[in-house]
């Protein structure tokens, strides 16, 4: 079938780059009409994003391309064009419709913010370079789009640069992710050299690694795999790389919502899922990739139940769900990583713009500080509601069959994989019930006079919202086991109905509902409340219940979080001693030749002269004297 | 029999642009003597991009001239004086970016230099037209002789730019490092070509080209030594690690934009010259000499990653913006030195473009950045990176274009250092010199922190108390000329590529003769 929309996709990403320079020109006349720009230009983006989903629903629809030769080397053609097959329209719906929304919310909660023409340009030029990634037809150009949603990324972060741990997480971001990015440009460097005809298009990679086996050797092709899951790794917060994320929440929390829990951080995923062949031309790198997400999702997962600060809490989770992405994409089921990074980006993006709001109203990010704001915040707390249970995966919402289909996957790979990732579902539920009940449910804890004015969001900042919540609950129908269109429709192929998993489904639905009803013994029923001593007990199963709540906590305790807290620890210090000393080495290294030269420039003369002979005469020596 | 090859009228219209530059820097020397004194020396500014001007399209007349004759199936050189000086793609093509980069350098100038500052406000323009002279010769000589003479007019016009601002202490030490920097330079190429004649019994490059295998025969360790010596000069002109320690010091003294010409336009001849000696000589070598030329080239390549590694690991220290931009000059050298030092056994034809487009984007970029920093040095007093605070609120525009300028720098696509870096790194992947290349990705990855230090500066750091910068129309010009040129270097870099494929090749334009 032929598609009309199709070959207008690479308008796009040029809406919001128009936006982003008329922004940066008009910077100071535009104090209002700067925002609605922005916006105006992130929905005809939306728009057309949705037209050409919705003309590649049904079957058939061709893949399309377009683009001119760009750059001539010697006698190799490099091609600058976009490439639209529906992982690519999924994409910039995905990334368009949360740009959308993200921009609308911005307009309350940076109302006040004096730099917000300059705040909305920075989300137009990265909405661009986004979407200019996802439509990429090559790896170089996709590389460009890269680094430049990692600029962005890093003046976000940035954006209230006079905190100074704003500054430092900027600047940690950028050079953390720049580690993954040079894993990724060398991979593209060895493709360049071993493809035939030096192709790096996803179509030539797709023929050469899905058809003519052998054309690059196995070892070559783990090597090239293992660098662009570095790449990877390094985009998406997987471990080693992840340090950064959690940080990275200094940034406005729009900007947390858009770009570091909906896009820029997926981005990663739809890599390893845009040459996915390549991975499944190499085992060795599969299994990297399912284990290090395995073990990134348990990871986290154990790290968020410990912060204190809501957006932190966030930050790891996404971290978590990020390494449930790799799980499924290591245990060879691409369509449900995409699965999960479709649904993930609605209720990880409604639970931070959620978050917004209630920083907004209190203007604190301690979760100690919070409580009680389900009553004064009934829309934020709703709709939160359903991002919590989404996120815990209880049926049926988006999360749970995404999350299902990732244990599927996992389920059939490995039984460790699974067990990680059940152990990790039960987490996920169990910090997202203590997240909600410390924020929304009690008393106010904090100030009382600034909890007691606390009232819920304007319009424009739950409309949002609510939008997301819709997605939320039910943009999971897509795909369950019993018919899963968005498989077949991604990747073309019929898939048959798993009704074998039902045990797999049941075990993920047990395993939410299992943390969800911990959290709330946990720190709903069994937290201590302020006067509450002489409360007459009805039940006296509940007393008991009550009781073994405490038996369960260590029981817990002793059994998953102690064991898991020591791991955290081991890996802290592996994280310090090894990743760290490594870094510190190669640190180290540099410093050291640049205190030589400091030492070299020392302003006399003599010594450079000096410095050039004895240069000149080692130079002679070591490479024209080996002929002597 | 030597037979003497005198110059005719008719040559004449062959040296057209040097002859060009030299009677326009006469005219304009005269005429400063002349003028009163209140007239403003702008005007001796505005004569001298005349002259550049003129200079230029007598060299686009000369490149449209050699393009009629390739078409017609001739020879796409002229050579005059028995070869020792030829008129060929090569030369123009580098002659046209270094008149282009001393234009951009002039009219940046024009309006923000103080008379307080630098009392010769006139000489200061016009010297500038013998060093491009001396600029052209280097690229476009076929002889010994006449490349030396090319590299001391460039050289001491250059010292003497160097000392412009003669009140200050900093200026005159800079000038007397440069002058005996540059002097134990040229005394090493010297006493390498010295040798190089002494074993071949030519100064012409086509007859050492000729002679080179049967020196190798006869004394190979005096090839060695010309050779090698000729390489630690030119590693001192071009500041390649560990030669470049005069660069810093040189750089910070002299007045900025001479900085910049010293940078650009004085790298960039003497990677001419370089580029024209070794090209002719050393990599034709077969036989007995292949040893000679694998020895060479590591040699280069040694003194390459040399360079990459200490320019880039010392910029990371420094605090003041000139000295950065002098070791990001080392580095960037070094990677200008990359396609020359790869192996050329195996073909790598494009070595050729590959420097060629990294020197247009380099020109670009630092003379770019040098205009900007001329400005917000004017502004702020200081030459430190915390000149650069809050330039954002300061100057919105100039920081936008700094911003381009410095990601091109740092080798960030969509710019012209990006693709110039690539090209690069494609060569080395090509020869398989994968060290290299590995040691060009390492550096890139250090530099953006370097970078990135200014980046942070104009963007997050207040600048409220600072005072407000202002852009000198012309330098605003020029800034935003270099930041488009090198956006459009990074999205479209084919029509350049193109344009340097259509006129160069290495059979005509190298090895004739």
């Amino acid at each position: 079938m032929r598609t009309v929309f199709s070959q207008y996709a690479w308008l796009a990403p040029l809406f919001p780059l128009a936006a982003f320079v008329v922004l940066t020109e008009l910077n100071r006349s535009l104090k209002r009409t700067g925002a609605f720009i922005a916006i105006v230009a992130s929905l005809a983006s939306l728009a057309l994003s949705l037209l050409i989903a919705f003309e590649r629903i049904g079957t058939g629809a061709e893949d399309y391309s377009g683009g001119f030769a760009w750059l001539t080397i010697g006698s190799v053609t490099l091609s600058a064009g976009f490439e639209v097959t529906n992982l690519t329209a999924l994409m910039l719906v995905i990334v368009s419709l949360v740009a959308f929304l993200v921009n609308l919310y911005s307009l309350g909660y940076m109302r006040d913010d004096e730099r917000k023409s300059v705040f909305y340009a920075y989300l137009s030029l990265f909405a661009c370079s986004m979407l200019g990634l996802v439509l990429a037809d090559n790896l170089l150009l996709l590389y460009i789009g890269w680094e430049l949603v990692g600029v962005c990324s890093f003046l976000l972060i940035g954006f209230w640069f006079h905190k100074p741990e704003a500054r430092a997480a900027a600047k940690k971001a950028f050079i953390v992710t720049r580690v993954g990015d040079l894993g990724l440009l060398i991979a593209i460097l060895l493709l360049f050299r071993y493809m035939p005809g030096h192709a790096l298009d996803f179509v030539s990679l797709h023929n050469v690694f899905d058809s003519q086996a052998g054309v690059i050797s196995t070892s070559i092709t783990t090597a090239i795999a293992l660098l662009l899951f570095l790449g990877a790794v390094g985009k998406s917060g997987q471990f080693p790389l992840h340090v950064w994320l959690p940080d990275a929440m200094e940034g406005p929390t729009p900007v947390s919502a858009l770009i570091h829990a909906a896009t820029m951080v997926a981005a990663g995923v739809f890599l390893v899922a845009r040459t996915y062949d390549i991975f499944e031309a190499s085992a060795v790198a599969l299994d990297t990739v399912a284990y290090i997400g395995a073990f990134t999702a348990l990871l986290a997962a154990t790290a968020a139940l410990k912060q204190n600060d809501i957006k932190r809490v966030l930050a790891y989770s996404t971290v978590s769900q990020l390494g449930y992405m790799m799980l499924a994409l290591g245990s060879g089921s691409w369509t449900a990583a995409v699965f999960h990074l479709f649904t993930h980006a609605f209720f990880k993006a409604l639970l931070f713009l959620g978050a917004g709001n209630v920083i907004h109203a209190l203007h604190t990010q301690d979760l100690r500080q919070m409580g009680g704001l389900g009553r004064r915040m009934k829309t934020t707390a709703w709709t939160f509601g359903a991002g919590v249970l989404a996120l815990s995966g209880v049926p049926p919402l988006a999360g749970f069959w995404s999350k299902d289909a990732v244990l599927a996957a996992a389920f059939e790979r490995h039984p460790l994989l699974f067990a990680a990732g059940i152990v990790t579902a039960c987490f996920t539920a169990l910090y997202m019930a203590r997240l909600f009940i410390l924020a929304f449910w009690g008393r106010p804890r904090g100030d009382a006079a600034l909890a007691a004015r606390a009232k819920e969001a304007p319009a424009v900042m739950t409309a949002p919202l609510l939008v997301l919540a819709a997605l939320s609950v039910a943009a999971g129908f897509v795909q369950t086991p019993f018919g899963s269109w968005l498989g077949a429709w991604l990747s073309g192929e019929a898939i048959p109905e798993q009704a074998e998993s039902v045990p797999v489904m049941a075990a993920s639905a047990a395993a939410g509902l299992l943390g969800l009803y911990l959290g709330w013994l946990l720190y709903g029923k069994g937290a201590p409340k302020g006067g509450g001593a002489g409360q007459t007990r009805p039940w006296p199963w509940l007393v008991r219940l009550i009781e073994r709540e405490y038996y369960l906590n260590e029981a817990y305790g002793y059994l998953f979080v102690k064991p898991l807290q020591g791991l955290g620890r081991a890996l802290r210090l592996f994280d310090g001693a090894v990743v760290g000393g490594a870094g510190r080495l190669a640190a180290g290294a540099v410093q050291a030749l640049g205190r030589l030269n400091s030492r070299l420039l020392s302003g006399q003369l003599q010594t450079y002269g000096l410095a050039a002979v004895i240069a000149a005469v080692v130079l002679m020596l070591a490479i024209a004297g080996r002929r002597f | 029999m030597i037979v003497f090859h005198t110059l005719t009228w008719s040559d004449a219209w062959y040296l057209a642009p040097e002859l060009a530059l030299v009677g326009f820097a006469l005219a304009l020397a005269v005429l400063d003597l002349m003028l009163p004194d209140r007239v403003n020396r702008d005007w001796i500014g505005w004569g001298t991009l005349l002259g550049l001007a003129v200079a230029a399209l007598f060299v686009s007349w000369h490149i449209c001239d050699l393009r009629r004759s390739e078409l017609a199936g001739e020879p796409a050189v002229r050579d005059l004086l028995y070869g020792s000086y030829l008129i060929d793609d090569f030369g123009n093509l580098l002659k046209l970016a270094f008149l282009g980069a001393t234009a951009l350098i002039v009219l940046a100038s024009l309006g923000t230099i103080r008379k307080d500052e630098i009392p010769i406000k006139g000489e200061f323009y016009y010297l500038v037209l013998p060093a491009v002279t001396g600029a052209m010769m280097m690229a476009s000589s076929g002889d010994l002789i006449t490349l030396f003479v090319g590299l001391e007019l460039l050289g001491v016009s250059s010292y003497a730019l160097v000392g412009a601002r003669k009140r200050s202490g900093l200026a005159g030490e800079a000038a007397f490092k440069y002058v005996v920097t540059g002097g134990t330079a040229s005394a090493f190429i010297l006493y390498g070509m010295s040798f190089l004649y002494g074993v071949t019994g030519s100064t012409g490059l086509a007859g050492i080209s000729r002679g080179l295998e049967q020196a190798v025969a006869d004394y190979r360790a005096l090839v060695y030594v010309a050779f090698f010596l000729m390489i630690v000069g030119f590693a001192l002109k071009l500041a390649l690690a560990p030669f470049h320690a005069w660069a810093p010091d040189v750089y910070e003294g002299a007045p900025t934009p001479v900085t910049s010409f010293l940078a650009v336009v004085a790298k960039g001849a003497a990677f001419a010259m370089l580029y024209r000696i070794f090209v002719r000589t050393v990599f034709l070598a077969d036989a007995e000499a292949a040893a000679l030329r694998e020895d060479v080239s590591l040699a280069l390549a040694a003194l390459a990653a040399a360079a990459i590694a200490v320019g880039t690991a010392g910029a990371l220290r420094q605090r003041n913006a000139k000295r950065l931009l002098a070791l990001s000059g080392v580095a960037n050298a070094g990677i200008l030195l990359v396609p020359l030092a790869l192996d050329t056994t195996i073909l790598h034809a494009s070595f050729f473009p590959e420097f060629l487009y990294y020197l247009l984007a380099y020109a670009f970029m630092n003379v770019g950045a040098f205009a900007v920093l001329t400005v917000v040095s004017r502004a702020s007093g200081k030459e430190e990176l915390s000149a650069f605070a809050g330039l954002y609120h300061r100057a919105p525009w100039t920081a936008g274009a700094m911003t381009v300028l410095l990601c091109s720098l740092a080798g960030l696509p969509v710019t012209g250092g990006f693709f110039g870096k690539l090209f690069i790194l494609f060569g080395t992947v090509q020869t398989k010199a994968y060290w290299l290349g590995a040691f060009m990705l390492a550096a890139t990855a250090v530099s953006y922190y370097v970078y990135f230090k200014i980046i942070r500066q104009m963007y997050m750091r207040a600048g409220a108390e600072e005072p407000a910068v202002r852009v000198p129309v012309p330098a605003g010009i020029v800034i935003w000329l270099c930041a488009a040129a090198t956006l459009a270097l990074g999205v479209l870099p084919r029509p350049v590529l193109d344009w340097i494929d259509g006129l160069f090749s290495i059979g005509a334009d190298m090895l004739t003769g």
